[in-house]
């Protein structure tokens, strides 16, 4: 039996068929069950798990459908249009469902119509049944009108007036129904007969392309999987090649026997359609996840889909020449390298127009475009070496003493490393870019060397005597009726930004 | 045969013999068997038996000829490179290095628009800085788009990424940098990035920060130490105080021919190449160039030269 705080008092959520039998019934209070039956067991209401569960479960019937939607707390919906062949016909598929998920100790109901509200309605007041499109009101007709999926108090207010059942509300004038129930009674009625068109809202997108396996003798080995993919992704190439695409998202679904389901997921910077390639994607993926991936009793079914598809420059190869080997060019590398650790390790710099340093250059995941020249970034600045070759991620404080304060420094202390700074060249004032961040302060960059030949790029962020940023300036405008003592200027600071080469 | 397997044996030490003198790697001395070239065989970084050699092509100037000489014509193409930086501080010099036989490599490579790549573990970039394109393209002249980046979160996925990256033919080169004496680069890594190397016909530079030499599998080992940068010079000389073309001190640790050497040179941003240090001849001229005017100013004072200072100016508003 499951709890709920409901209205300040403890209500009964949920019961099992023994309690039922008991006498206990939804909504009564806790303390009342408990004084009729004192060796009740009461959980705890978690709806994060329910909705878990319900989410698992979604994902696990992805085996009939492609379309699932989930509807809260307790329903799935399931578009079976066109898939129900593939089990032998749609009682069959409906009565698989429900053997395999009362199998898995479920308590299942399911009803089969050619409206989600016709279907929400027999799943839930008579289960198993199928029916066809036309007869929604006949079969709906003897149901209560909790099989409306109607907001509470239409509900009340339609019982309250004698309308009990759906063939009562729906042999029933409209016009005043309308008038003092509202629109969304007529909508609800509507969708449920299939008088108004009504859509589920897939939970994963539905994928372009997808072949699949099943199997008798579950399989569990990675070298299997591995080869699996191979085979399925050799079915999948003509079809592909049909549409004149190729695939740059592809997904492995791998459904355990006990329900649990893998999603892998690969990315490709270009159209890909050689079963190889795919298989060597899946190798790096495998080899990462291979813990996490536990086979457990084995995999029953296994599905590649296409996640997305972009179109294929077909190639023509040369009749002398050898077909060019795919296999070995950067952008795979750059594939793999992200199959296996994930996005964002391989990246190419692009450069930007801000004088901030780091502003000035982005990094981009994945490989340049071919295409550009690379004499389209323009010649060099001519003077060589006013930027590092390397700079940190931020600039990091140091410890500097200058012997004048608007001058360079003389020594400073990095990292525990004192540096006894010979020659310095600057300060190259950078003015702080106001529009993107109203704080920042100017910066004045210094070169220096020290006495092992060391170069470094060190900077001091403020001015002396104080600098008011745009938002030091912008607070004064706040607080000028005021006229109170302005707060004491930021002290500069120094940082180190690069290493010079 | 015995006799054939001796009297080879025999040529065989002669043959080192010469080359310890001529300070050249055995394999490139003329004469001998036929000259075929094998870049698969392994066997290449020993003293070949049949004299074979590599092909001249396989070989990378450095563009400092004392230098080229040292290392037999210069740096092995299709091989590994270790360069070292003893700290963490020295790996922007190493980096320069690096960075300067990449220039050679990207202008010797007919395709010019294959990419460099660079690979380092978050390790080392978080500690010595990430490199910086912005700068690379300023003092190097290497476009954002001939370069490609990559960090990886571990050491052994860097090797794996330097491995995959290293058959590439498709690469110009490969930059793999790591830190400290990891147990994992031993000898058999670093023969595994050197075959791959070899198989590929590119080159891959281990650049090491803060390392101690060990047994390794590249031919040659190099150790780079920053040098003072020498004045910018101008017009009227050079300009004290300045920082001109960074200078690097490097020293052959190994190499096959087996001859130290130090060498100090600088960037030529200019001429995009690296060059010995050389110190600039004092004018032979004494005095200005220019004969000083009969009546009018006076000469342009040298460059970085005080003309006025804010406090005459108040003095003169004042007066």
């Amino acid at each position: 039996m499951v709890s709920r705080r409901e209205d300040n008092a403890q209500r009964i959520a949920a019961l099992d068929g023994t309690a039922e039998q008991r006498n206990i019934r939804l909504g009564m209070g806790i303390a009342e069950a408990r004084a009729m039956h004192p060796d009740l067991e009461v959980t705890e209401e978690d709806p994060d798990a329910d909705r878990r569960l319900l989410e698992a479960l979604a994902d696990w019937c992805d085996r009939y459908t492609p379309l699932v939607a989930v509807d809260r707390p307790d329903g799935l919906y399931l578009d079976i249009t066109g898939c129900a062949h593939l089990f032998g016909g749609e009682a069959a598929l409906m009565d698989d469902a429900l053997r395999r998920l009362a199998d898995q100790g479920f308590n299942v109901r399911a009803g089969l119509a050619s409206t989600p509200g016709a279907a929400y309605a027999l799943a839930r007041f008579h289960s198993g049944a199928i029916v066809s499109a036309g007869d929604e009101a006949d079969a709906l007709a003897p149901f209560p009108l909790a099989a409306l999926r109607l907001p509470p108090p239409v509900r009340q207010g339609l019982e309250s007036v004698g309308l009990r059942r759906v063939g009562a509300v729906l042999a029933a004038p409209r016009a005043p129904l309308a008038r003092r129930f509202g629109p969304r009674l007529l909508q609800r009625l509507d969708q449920a007969v299939g008088a108004v068109e009504e859509a589920i809202t897939p939970r994963q997108p539905v994928p372009a392309l997808s072949v699949e396996r099943r199997f008798f003798e579950p399989i569990g080995g990675t070298e299997e999987i591995e080869q699996l993919v191979g085979t399925l992704s050799n079915t999948l190439q003509p079809a592909l090649a049909q549409r004149g695409e190729g695939a740059t998202a592809l997904e492995l679904a791998l459904f355990r026997v006990d329900g649990e389901v893998f999603r892998l997921r690969v990315r490709s910077a270009r159209p890909l359609r050689d079963p190889r390639l795919m298989q060597l994607l899946y190798r790096e993926k495998l080899a990462t996840v291979g813990e996490t991936l536990d086979p457990g009793y084995g995999f029953d079914l296994v599905r590649l889909s296409v996640l997305f598809a972009q179109p294929y420059a077909e190639i023509q190869s040369d009749l002398i020449a050898e077909p060019g080997d795919e296999a070995t060019t950067v952008a795979l590398l750059v594939d793999r390298v992200e199959a296996r650790l994930g996005h964002q390790v391989v990246v190419h710099p692009v450069l930007k127009a801000s004088h901030i340093p780091e502003r000035a250059v982005v990094h981009v995941p994945g490989v340049a475009e071919a295409t550009m020249d690379p004499t389209e970034v323009g010649p060099p600045s001519l003077d060589a070496f006013s930027r590092p070759v390397r700079l940190l991620r931020r600039p990091e404080p140091v410890d500097v003493t200058a012997e004048v304060p608007e001058g360079p420094p003389a020594h400073f202390r990095w990292r525990r490393m004192h540096h006894r700074i010979t020659r310095a060249e600057g300060p190259e004032r950078l003015a702080p870019e106001w529009w993107h961040d109203p704080q920042a302060r100017t910066r004045d960059y210094f070169r220096v060397e020290d006495r092992d030949g060391h170069r470094y790029w060190l900077f001091r962020e403020g001015l002396y005597g104080g600098e008011r940023s745009l938002f030091d300036l912008q607070k004064e405008d706040e607080a000028a009726p005021l006229e109170g003592d302005a707060p004491p200027p930021l002290q500069p600071r120094w940082y180190v930004h690069g290493i010079f080469a | 045969m015995a006799m054939h397997a001796a009297a080879q044996e025999t040529l065989c030490a002669l043959r080192r013999e010469i080359a310890r003198i001529e300070g050249v790697p055995p394999e490139r001395l003329t004469g001998g068997g036929a000259k075929t070239p094998d870049a698969l065989d392994d066997t290449a970084v020993l003293v070949r038996r049949d004299g074979r050699g590599l092909p001249d092509g396989d070989l990378l100037p450095v563009g400092v000829e004392p230098l080229d000489t040292l290392l037999g014509g210069g740096l092995p193409l299709a091989a590994l490179t270790e360069i070292h930086a003893q700290t963490a501080r020295a790996s922007g010099v190493a980096a320069g290095f690096a960075l300067a036989l990449g220039v050679a490599l990207l202008s010797q490579t007919p395709d010019k628009r294959l990419p460099l790549l660079w690979l380092g573990t978050a390790e080392v970039f978080s500690e010595a800085g990430f490199p910086y394109a912005a700068g690379l393209h300023r003092a190097y002249g290497i476009s954002p788009t001939q370069l490609l980046f990559a960090e990886a979160p571990k050491l052994s996925d860097a090797l794996w990424i330097g491995e995959e990256a290293a058959r590439l033919p498709d690469l110009a080169g490969v930059i793999l940098e790591l830190r400290g004496n990891p147990r994992m680069l031993d000898l058999t890594a670093t023969r595994r990035l050197h075959r791959r190397a070899r198989a590929a016909g590119r080159p891959v530079f281990l650049l090491r920060q803060s390392a101690e030499p060990t047994p390794t599998a590249a031919p040659v080992r190099l150790r780079v130490e920053p040098a003072p940068a020498t004045l910018r010079q101008t017009l009227t000389g050079p300009l004290q105080g300045s920082l001109g073309p960074p200078g690097l001190l490097l020293t052959v640790d190994k190499s096959r021919a087996a001859r130290p050497g130090t060498f100090t040179l600088e960037w030529n941003p200019h001429e995009r190449r690296l060059q010995a240090r050389t110190f600039p001849k004092q004018s032979t001229v004494p005095g200005p160039v220019v004969s000083p005017p009969a009546n009018g100013s006076d000469l342009a004072p040298p460059f970085g030269q005080v003309m006025d200072h804010p406090a005459n100016w108040r003095r003169a508003a004042g007066g």
